[in-house]
């Protein structure tokens, strides 16, 4: 009855196909819009205009935009979801890079974390390592199309570690 | 009893299937739907949009069977918290098998199909149930 091969290719290069969630929230009260964004947020959306986000299309995107335009209609909003091709390269282009420029920023503040941490006591460094290999968890699933940056600030969160020894080669970029 | 869900199903929709036929109904017959709409009469849905039996005010599906049906068995409960996090990743538990199996679920999804996922997937919920149950007694990590 179901077909494996219907499972959707992960996103990794701007495929063309986007899933877009068009939605409007009340005003008031402000608690679920805060909830709301910041479900969007972490899933690191695009935004393309007011109450219209974007990322690209897979079966888990798809999934969870639906399930936020289901949350958005329980707490009196209106959300449409909808499959969506960029009518231009060009277009799809600009949008894959705001969000590569969006996660390379993050990548760059753990990596600036990382690096400051390489001068703690061991105890301390270790505790920063636990919780920026957390940090790097959270990006890596909202990061779509990797930006070079992730490299550097994986290497330098490993470095961290007890077992590799503080040298002093230089892993900023 | 007929149960319908999305097809090309995830950690959600297979453990919610494993507490149907554990809890609910021994006999439950799994529909697998590509389209929403094919939703037969005689079915109950589970984890799609708009059925009860879906995501309510921030739980998974899994946790909105246990509420329905007030299933409180500890063990179920812990389960629903790795199946949460699985499934939504928004740090309200503590789960940290949550990733481990969220990738697991996600790799059967492209080797087979919804029917072998589930084939699979049983015999690992039956043992996450049964370490949480003994770590329960136990009060500490089973052996």
């Amino acid at each position: 009855m179901t077909d494996a091969s219907e499972a959707a290719p992960a996103a990794g290069r701007p495929s063309g196909q986007w899933v877009l969630l068009s939605y409007r929230l009340p005003r008031e009260p402000s608690t679920p819009r805060i909830t709301i964004w910041r479900k969007l947020k972490r899933l690191g959306v695009a935004q393309i205009s007011d109450g219209l986000i974007a990322l690209p299309a897979d079966a888990r995107t798809r999934e969870h935009l639906d399930w936020i335009a289901d949350e958005i209609g329980e707490v009196g909003g209106t959300a449409t979801v909808w499959h969506a091709q960029p009518a231009s390269r060009h277009q799809e282009r600009q949008l894959a890079q705001a969000m590569a420029d969006a996660r390379a920023a993050e990548y760059r503040a753990v990596l600036a974390e990382a690096t400051t941490a390489r001068g703690l006591a061991p105890g301390e460094r270790s505790r920063t390592m636990r919780k920026l290999r957390a940090e790097l968890r959270r990006i890596h699933r909202r990061d779509y199309f990797p930006p070079p940056e992730k490299h550097a600030a994986t290497t330098a969160v490993n470095a961290l570690h007890p077992d590799h020894e503080p040298s002093e080669k230089d892993t900023a970029s | 009893m007929k149960w319908a869900t999305r097809a090309g199903i995830h950690i959600d929709r297979a453990a919610c299937a494993w507490l149907i036929r554990r809890d609910l109904d021994p006999d439950a017959e799994f529909v697998f739907l590509t389209d929403p709409a094919d939703l037969p009469a005689d079915a109950t849905p589970f984890d799609m949009r708009g059925a009860d039996l879906g995501h309510h005010a921030g739980d998974c599906s899994f946790e909105t069977i246990l509420r329905r049906h007030e299933l409180t068995d500890p063990s179920l409960w812990r389960i629903a918290e790795i199946i949460h996090e699985a499934d939504l990743d928004d740090e309200r538990y503590d789960a940290p098998e949550a990733p481990g199996l969220d990738v697991i679920l996600r790799g059967l999804s492209m080797t087979g199909d919804d029917e072998r996922t589930l084939a699979v997937t049983t015999p690992v919920f039956d043992g996450l149930y049964e370490y949480f149950r003994r770590q329960d007694l136990l009060g500490r990590e089973p052996a």
